[in-house]
This record gives C-alpha cells, sequence and structure tokens, in this order.
C-alpha cells in the first residue's frame, strides 16, 4: 500500500523546506497546554474548539501521510481529538505537550484500526502502566518547559537528507529498509543519518537545561 | 535490573514514529517493558512526532466540510462520555501466573513460559513462529546451554530479546533484558552461556526466509 504523496510537485528538499515554514497566524507561541487544563478543569468548550480549530486539520494531514484514504483520515482525525476531550481530566501539563498527546493517540489509532496490528494497543497500556508503576515519566517532565519554537528551529536546522529521513519515517511510516530502497542509499547510512538526526533533536525536545 | 544493551536511537525513532514492522514492534516493545532508558527515549521520538506533526502545513480543506466537521464534534462533545482521571489502565489482573511473558508478548506467544509449544527445529534448538502482519518474521528460540549458533549475517535488520539465559557473541554478553539490535553489517556467532537455555524473543525484518534459511545454516554446525 502507497502512502500519498504529501510532497506535490516539489521535490523532497523543497516540500521540506515548505512543511517547516509553518504560514499560519503566529501559532508557535500559543500555550496550548493552558487551554488544556481549561478543558479538563471546567469541560471548557471554548478553549477545546480552539485546539480542534489548530490540530485538527494536522492531525487529519498526518493520517494521509501514514496511508489512511482522506475519509479514514477525517474519521480518525475526529476521534483523535474527541479522545482528547473525553481523557481531559487525566492530562497532565507538566507531562507532556498537546501536540505529543494527539500524536501517539493518532498513531495508536492509525496502527490499531488501519494497520489492524492486534497487540499494538495492548501494548501501549502495558506500556504506560509500567511507567506509572516504575515513575519513568520522571525524567520526561521538561517536556512543557521547552518552547516549541526551540525544537522548531532544531527541525529546520537539520541538514536536508537527515530532515528528509526524519520526515519519511514520522509522516511516511517508512521503514529503514523502505527509505534505503526508495532513495537509493545503503540501510547503514540510512540508520546512522536517523540516529544522528534524532540525538540532536532529543537534546532540544529534552530542553538540556 | 537495568539491561546493558539497549535499542539503537534510530529503531527508537522509527518505533515511535509507527515505522517498524510488527514483528521488529513486538520485539521492541518486549525490550521497553523491562528498560526504563529506551522507554524514556521512546517517549522523547513521540515529542518530536508531535512537533512536526504541528509544523505541517495542512491543506485549505474547503470551508464548507471543516464547518460540517467541526458541527459534528460539537454535536459529539454533548454525546460523548468523558472518563476521569486516571492512571494508565493496568492490563487486567489474570490468576497470578508463576511464569508470565512479558505483555507485549502475549498476543503473540500467550501469557506463560509454561504454555510456550516448542517446535524441535535441530539439536538444542526450539523454536516458536507466530504469523503477524507485514513483511517480517517474529519467533521465539529456545537453545541449549553451551550451543553455538551458526556464523552469520544478516540481509536486513535482526532484533534479538533476551528473556532468560544468556549467549555471548562478539558484540559481548547478552542476558535477560538485554536486546542485540543489529543491522546488515553485523556478522555474528552467538554461543549460549553454560546452565540454563536461553530465550529470546526475535524479528527478521525481512521476508519469509525462516526457517529455511535459518535452518541451512544451522545444519553444517550441528552436524546433520
Amino acid at each position: 500500500m502507497k502512502p500519498e504523496s504529501t510532497g506535490g510537485t516539489y521535490s523532497p528538499f523543497e516540500a521540506i523546506r515548505i512543511v517547516s515554514t509553518s504560514k499560519l497566524p503566529a501559532n508557535d507561541g500559543h500555550d496550548w497546554s493552558t487551554e488544556m487544563v481549561a478543558v479538563a478543569q471546567r469541560r471548557d468548550r471554548a478553549s477545546f474548539m480552539r485546539i480542534y480549530d489548530h490540530f485538527m486539520p494536522r492531525v487529519c494531514l498526518y493520517l494521509r501521510g501514514m496511508g489512511s484514504t482522506a475519509a479514514i483520515a477525517e474519521e480518525l482525525a475526529q476521534e483523535t481529538l474527541l479522545r482528547l476531550w473525553q481523557r481531559a481530566a487525566s492530562y497532565d501539563p507538566s507531562l507532556s505537550r498537546v501536540s505529543t498527546w494527539l500524536f501517539r493517540i493518532a498513531r495508536n489509532l492509525h496502527i490499531d484500526k488501519v494497520r489492524k496490528e492486534s497487540g499494538w494497543m495492548l501494548v501501549q497500556d502495558a506500556l504506560e502502566a509500567e511507567e506509572a508503576d516504575h515513575d519513568g515519566r520522571a525524567a520526561s517532565s521538561a517536556e512543557a518547559y521547552v518552547e516549541h519554537t526551540r525544537i522548531k528551529a532544531c527541525i529546520d536546522r537539520l541538514p536536508a537528507t537527515q530532515a528528509r529521513l526524519v520526515r519519511m519515517s514520522y509522516f511516511e511510516a517508512k521503514s529503514h529498509h523502505e527509505i534505503a530502497q526508495e532513495l537509493g542509499m545503503p540501510l547503514g547510512t540510512v540508520k546512522s543519518s536517523l540516529r544522528r538526526a534524532f540525538l540532536k533533536l532529543q537534546a532540544d525536545v529534552r530542553g538540556a537545561a | 535490573m537495568t539491561p546493558a544493551h539497549h535499542l539503537d536511537p534510530a529503531t527508537v525513532m522509527a518505533y515511535a514514529a509507527g515505522a517498524l514492522s510488527e514483528a521488529m514492534a513486538v520485539v521492541v516493545a518486549a525490550h521497553l517493558t523491562g528498560c526504563d532508558h529506551c522507554r524514556a527515549q521512546v517517549r522523547d521520538a513521540e515529542r518530536i512526532g508531535g512537533v512536526l506533526v504541528e509544523q505541517q502545513q495542512p491543506d485549505e480543506v474547503g470551508a464548507g466540510r471543516r464547518e460540517q466537521l467541526r458541527a459534528e464534534m460539537i454535536e459529539r462533545l454533548d454525546q460523548s462520555p468523558v472518563f476521569p482521571a486516571q492512571a494508565a489502565q493496568a492490563p487486567a489482573p489474570t490468576v497470578s501466573d508463576p511464569d508470565p511473558l512479558p505483555a507485549p508478548l502475549h498476543p503473540y506467544f500467550g501469557r506463560s513460559f509454561g504454555t510456550l509449544k516448542w517446535r524441535w527445529m535441530a539439536p538444542g534448538v526450539h523454536c516458536i513462529r507466530s504469523p503477524v502482519a507485514g513483511g517480517g518474521q517474529l519467533f521465539m528460540l529456545r537453545i541449549a546451554p553451551g550451543k553455538s549458533m551458526p556464523l552469520h549475517g544478516h540481509g536486513r535488520s535482526e532484533l534479538t530479546q533476551v528473556l532468560r539465559g544468556a549467549y555471548n557473541d562478539v558484540l559481548g554478553h547478552f542476558g535477560p533484558g538485554d536486546v542485540a539490535d543489529l543491522d546488515s553489517e553485523v556478522m555474528h556467532q552467538p554461543v549460549t552461556a553454560v546452565g540454563s537455555p536461553c530465550i529470546c524473543v526475535a524479528a527478521l525484518d525481512a521476508p519469509l526466509r525462516f526457517p529455511g534459511w535459518f535452518a541451512r545454516r544451522l545444519q553444517p554446525l550441528v552436524g546433520l
């Protein structure tokens, strides 16, 4: 199954630049966590719908890239946002960004409903339970304090090839092997490029204090 | 106990991105249940995913369609049950099993070491395969102590999580909880440690060359 191209008529490298330069109003600085806390504490609909308006089209685009048809992507994106509303009470702004939560929900729905991998959801639940037991989240708590713009800047600074491979992984769910075949690169090069990209981005998401 | 051998960051990223085959993802998950270090890495990779998703420039969807979806969502907010704050749902408690397999393996191999249906593959080597989606292979191996496996490389990636026992190869000593995350360039010849059998769960990110391929290499060594 071939995921739909998200690159249009642009070369991969042009596409990266376009994607990484948001033309929308300055939403980068928007504090979605605060909106989310309002949803959690007061079931604040206006806050929820602001989150919805910002994220729904992005989640939808993400799911199309993963290989869903437009109709299924819409349906799963709606479901993703609805789950955010339903589970809002469990949201802890010190533990995760709204975008991370949505990414996880959307990815999990896709793997469960579209790829139909029987064990995926069970595994995700088991891992969360394990984290709760082992306090494994302590290491993650810096997340909310990292500026979104800083991470974005780091993504923009990645060398074009690394950015391309990261996008193929996250937006097209291509395996290392598929990427290697498609780009005619040795598998080892694909893996070492992704490794370098991850370590750079990780330093920023962890917000090395 | 903290494992000594961890996942390659490139594998962590692929897992978080949903870009691993089911077979590989199951082995990664088996490792994650016992490894705080790699779980934290996966969470970081998911954060990167969140930023990437948010950073996208969405298409201009027709305004009419957008309004329709929006209206549907507002309607669903009223109709949908809302859940109280809760910690992650622990898997349903089961009859206490003295010999449980890691939870991620349950859908593929059952819940307990005790109920595994091992099939003889070669002297000292037993195997169980589990069907998975995609092109990969997912299997468990039980290798007798002190046994030398064939020297082999890998067409693609191989991921092996040690559950019990141990083995040694050029890369070091691999005991329970350790994962060997190997790519195509590595040639290795695992030798299981003396004492108890080595039980692993492994995935090959390669199509349909097991067990024939594996058995062919295994045979000369075990003297068949």
